[in-house]
């Protein structure tokens, strides 16, 4: 279990010293897209730790919600600015709620130990 | 098997997470120092509208330094033209130094100590008969012992001394006549002309034809005080 936390961890921090580093910059117009998919990547992340503190861990089901999650919410995003609407903040309330009830899930399970 | 593959997903998800992160932290921070998408859009039509203005100035410019250039020319030949006009009036007023063709006549007083009367000295009489005659035969430029004779100019006694231009002139008197040398020397000579008659009084006259002589300008400051131009139409 803890090495599933440190191993986390450590992918998180290798992830962002590689991103800092890379010599890549998305263009301004899809910065908006990128970071509701951001949030939503890091809600999948926060989901996936609670699932693995309740112990109904699905590999399959952590990944394709990652990707499916990150591809909606860019997707929301994209199609609200085609609409004209602020569909993104769809995304970042939705996804920005579950967070913190994810968070707060997880603050039980590692009080309850 | 299940356990490492959690583990290699959780690690890959979590790389990809933060390589998500770091992009767009550092494209965050690139908007805030530079400029939003939008408003760049904006100073790109701006920054073709001026260009396309600038282009349009250039035409202008090129168009009015071309006028500009053809009013110079014009300026040019203007100037030319009135300089022409002027040379050709300060000629016909004699206020200009001229040379050609034409005659001297050369008049003085009888050499005879006892014909020296005050019959037969020359007067002013006999010089206007002699520019008279020299006028009637063509001559465009005449002038007395260096004296210029212009539209204004008098020859007149003055007691015994002749004033020509108000100043004193003495035999002998040099008339210079600038003209057709023939014309001139012939309108004097011919029988019972002018030289007939100043040889009859004694008065030595002698006629000289030349190729090229030089009548003076008129030398004084010439005012019309009265006399005021009319404007033609």
């Amino acid at each position: 279990m803890w090495l599933g936390v440190w191993l986390a961890v450590l992918g998180l921090a290798f992830g962002i010293a590689l991103g800092l580093n890379l010599p890549v910059t998305i263009p301004q117009a899809y910065a908006k897209y990128m970071s509701v998919a951001a949030l939503a990547a890091m809600d999948s992340v926060f989901g996936g730790i609670r699932a693995a503190l309740e112990d109904h861990y699905d590999n399959r089901v952590f990944i394709t919600g990652f990707f499916s999650n990150a591809l909606l919410a860019a997707g929301l995003a994209f199609i609200g600015e085609r609409l004209g609407i602020d569909l993104y903040l769809a995304a970042v309330v939705a996804f920005g709620v579950r967070l913190f009830q994810n968070l707060a899930i997880i603050r039980r399970h590692l009080l309850k130990k | 098997m299940n356990k490492k593959s959690m583990y290699l997903s959780i690690g890959l998800i979590t790389m990809i997470l933060g390589i998500m992160l770091a992009i767009q932290f550092r494209t965050n921070r690139y908007i805030e120092q530079g400029v939003p998408a939008d408003r760049a859009q904006e100073l790109q039509v701006e920054l073709s509208k001026l260009e396309r203005d600038s282009r349009k100035l250039d035409r202008e410019i090129e168009d009015l330094s071309y006028k500009l250039e053809q009013a110079k020319k014009g300026q040019l030949q203007a100037e030319a033209a009135v300089q022409d006009e002027l040379k050709k009036a300060r000629i016909n007023a004699g206020l200009i130094t001229v040379s050609g063709p034409g005659i001297e006549v050369v008049m003085d007083n009888p050499s005879n100590q006892s014909r020296r009367s005050s019959i037969f000295i020359i007067r002013d009489e006999d010089l206007l008969r002699v520019v008279n005659e020299l006028r009637g035969a063509g001559a465009e430029a005449i002038s007395i012992n260096g004296r210029r004779l212009i539209s204004t100019s008098e020859i007149r006694q003055a007691g015994s001394f002749i004033n020509i231009n108000l100043e004193r002139v003495e035999p002998p008197f040099q008339v210079l006549a600038i003209g057709s040398p023939d014309k001139l020397k012939s309108a004097l000579e011919i029988s019972g002309g002018l030289v007939d008659y100043f040889k009859d009084l004694g008065i030595e006259v002698k006629i000289q034809s030349h190729s090229s002589l030089t009548v003076p300008a008129y030398h004084k400051n010439l005012q019309f005080n009265y006399a005021k131009a009319v404007r033609k139409g």
